[in-house]
């Protein structure tokens, strides 16, 4: 049985994940998150790994495994990219799922894969944030709200009122103009939802997504978003294929989680010997490359 | 600080100077000396420093420097180091440079010796023309007849006509040069994350405007201090960078390439410094010698003919298995036509071999990474996880 690490190092979140595997089995073991709010990227990602690393309660790690902006981590074995780690994260935690929608606070992505986890196709957001968890976090502060809060509030909606889907500084100016005309903050939140659901079921018919696609990254908790996405879906999608959104409470660490398990892949490929993480030494020796 | 650290901060800051102080301090220490600089790709340097000339590698201005007159002298399907050479030209950080030679890399180098010629007439500037016919008795008698007459020329400029003597000394001095990089690139390939590539580029540009005698302390320096301190192994790809010969790609890049998972294990970076494979003769005429050396054991790249029909499909196979490496990066600069001509041609002969490789191109002036991080992380993953690695 090998012991992995996955750390994901997002723009807005570290997610470390510990897990154990034998063969194809994988189980998570303990995990940890935490905003990163302004502080050295490094010192919170030494924070969410020692919380996890404490609550597994091993001593050695034989692969640690990086994703996201996690490049620089020095403790790490190995990197990989954000939507091979998303991919296989998602196929973890949704094994009917045959894509998956990345929602993160700077950008969004869905991602098509095979069985097996492999990328088949991608599409990412544009540029604009209108997007991504930081335009919602936004949004949620302009209405004294908090990030909890929102998918439920949300649900609650019984006007939606339309805001920009293109840019988000004229979306943040719609919401403004909404407060001063008083329109209730559960129809302005869902309002942005749609707006958001409708790019993500744009994004998901580019790529050709059919059948479950997991919610994955910081937003995909807010039940708010993915009801929006899947109505969204629902209305646009012209060519009738079938396509349910589904969320998942672990959703956030699908990209520690792919990570640490592609981690064991490599783990179980190289044949690296000895630890690559022990609780004295962080290296792995140089002469088991 | 480390040896290591500060080894690569001298060679970081030499990188940097565009103005060019390390080559302009030891012209000031010795007021006999003179600079000759030259043009990728190719140039016998051992001629220029036995003819009593510091050797000055011209690359451009990479990106730290704002093309303002550079830009008038070029279409905009001309690639940017001419405009950057240019550029350094007429905001005077090359008026310590006694000559310069062209070597023929491509069309635009050529017709960039011509603007030389012309904008300054009292510099000697010559367009070197590299024999293409690897034939001793056709190529090589016509380098040597070019040898003998660079060596009375820059005699000429310097003052100094190089002997034998100065020829073979240079010989052995540049020996031990090549001697040095093809040790720093084995170490390199060996233990690719105690050696980043990094670290190796900025240690050859600046031994590319530095005396060679200084490259080579540092150099072996270096190769004796990259066990100190060095970056944790990593499990990453193995890959070699193909095409970046002439305009040299940003310090970014490269850092991008290794951050995003790649080991760089073999590259064409500054390959004009290794081009002889082999150690040039030090017995007998010296001028033969390096003629024959040119002809018989040079570096295979796009800008030499290449006789051999099949000679361009099997190359990349041949360098990935003598580096041990998983796929290539076909990483060109934009217009360039050497090595845009030749990557249809090496990418099939790699693809029937097997072999993964991406291509993307880039300028010396590039500032965004992201899509060579995504395009190399990618590439990485796929070897990793779907590959043979």
């Amino acid at each position: 049985m090998s012991v992995t690490a996955g750390i994901d190092v997002g723009s807005g979140a570290v997610k470390a994940v510990i897990m154990t595997s034998q063969g194809d089995e994988h189980r998570i073991i303990a995990k940890c998150v935490s905003r990163i709010r302004r502080r050295e990227i490094v010192a919170v990602v030494n924070e969410v790994f020692s919380t996890a690393v404490d609550q597994a309660g091993v001593e050695a790690i034989d692969y640690v495994a990086t994703t996201g902006e996690g490049e620089d981590i020095d403790f790490a074995t190995g990197h990989f990219y954000g939507m091979t780690t998303h991919a296989r994260g998602g196929l973890f935690l949704e094994p009917e799922s045959t894509a998956v929608l990345d929602v993160g606070a700077l950008h969004s992505r869905a991602v098509l894969m095979n069985r097996q986890g492999k990328v088949l196709t991608y599409k990412m957001t544009s540029q604009c944030a209108s997007g991504s968890g930081q335009f919602l976090e936004n949004i949620a502060r302009y209405l004294g709200v908090s990030q909890a809060e929102i998918g439920e509030l949300s649900l609650q909606a019984d006007d939606p009122e339309g805001v920009s889907s293109i840019c988000a500084v004229l979306a943040e100016t719609d919401v403004i103009n909404m407060v001063s005309r008083g329109i209730s903050t559960p129809n302005i939140l869902r309002g942005i939802h749609d707006s958001m659901g409708g790019r993500f079921a744009r994004l998901l018919r580019s790529i050709g997504a059919v059948g479950v696609v997991l919610m994955t990254g910081g937003l995909a908790s807010d039940v708010g978003l993915v009801a929006a996405t899947q109505e969204a879906i629902n209305k646009h999608d012209k060519f009738g294929r079938p396509l349910e959104i589904k969320g998942h409470p672990d959703s956030i660490f699908a990209g520690a989680i792919g990570a640490a398990i592609w981690g064991d892949f490599r783990h179980m490929k190289l044949d690296l010997g000895g630890a690559a993480w022990t609780k004295n030494s962080t290296q792995r020796s140089s002469s088991a490359a | 600080m480390s040896n290591r650290k500060i080894i690569i901060e001298w060679a970081l800051g030499v990188y940097e100077d565009l103005h060019f102080t390390a080559a302009r301090e030891t012209l000031s220490q010795n007021p006999n000396l003179k600079a000759v600089g030259f043009l990728p790709v190719y140039a016998p340097r051992e001629v220029i420093v036995a003819s009593s000339m510091l050797p000055v590698g011209i690359y451009g201005g990479g990106d730290q420097i704002e093309i303002i007159r550079g830009d008038a002298y070029y279409q905009s399907y001309i690639c940017h180091l001419p405009r950057s050479v240019i550029e350094l030209a007429q905001s005077d950080r090359l008026d310590f440079l006694s000559a310069v030679l062209f070597p023929s890399t491509c069309d635009v180098i050529r017709n960039l010796s011509g603007m030389w010629q012309v904008m300054y007439p009292d510099l000697y500037v010559r367009y070197l023309d590299l024999p293409h016919v690897r034939d001793p008795e056709v190529g090589g008698k016509f380098w040597e007849r070019e040898l003998r007459t660079l060596i009375d020329k820059l005699g000429e400029v310097s003052g100094h006509r190089a002997s034998d003597d100065d020829l073979r000394a240079a010989i052995h001095l540049y020996n031990e040069v090549r001697w040095v990089i093809r040790e720093l690139y084995r170490a390199r390939s060996a233990e690719p994350w105690r050696l980043p590539t990094e670290e190796l580029y900025l240690l050859l540009r600046a031994g590319e405007v530095v005396a060679p005698e200084l490259f080579l302390d540092k150099a072996r320096a270096y190769l004796e201090a990259i066990h100190e301190d060095s970056p944790p192994m990593k499990d990453r790809s193995r890959v070699i960078v193909v095409g970046t010969f002439c305009e040299q790609p940003p310090l970014g890049l490269i850092k991008t390439i290794e951050r995003a998972g790649c080991w760089i294990v073999d590259d064409d970076l500054l390959i004009g410094n290794r081009m002889l494979t082999r150690d040039v003769q030090t017995q007998g005429d010296p001028v033969a010698n390096l003629a024959e050396a040119f002809i018989l054991h040079s570096e295979k790249t796009s800008v030499l003919y290449e006789p051999d029909p099949d000679g361009k499909k099997t190359l990349m196979a041949q360098r990935v298995r003598a580096a041990k490496a998983d796929g290539i990066i076909f990483a060109a600069p934009s217009f360039c036509d050497p090595a845009l001509l030749d990557r249809p041609m090496l990418r099939s002969g790699a693809e029937e071999a097997g072999i993964p490789c991406i291509a993307f191109k880039y300028a010396e002036n590039t500032g965004q990474f992201q899509q060579f991080r995504e395009q190399a992380g990618t590439f990485s993953d796929s070897i990793k996880l779907w590959g043979g690695s």
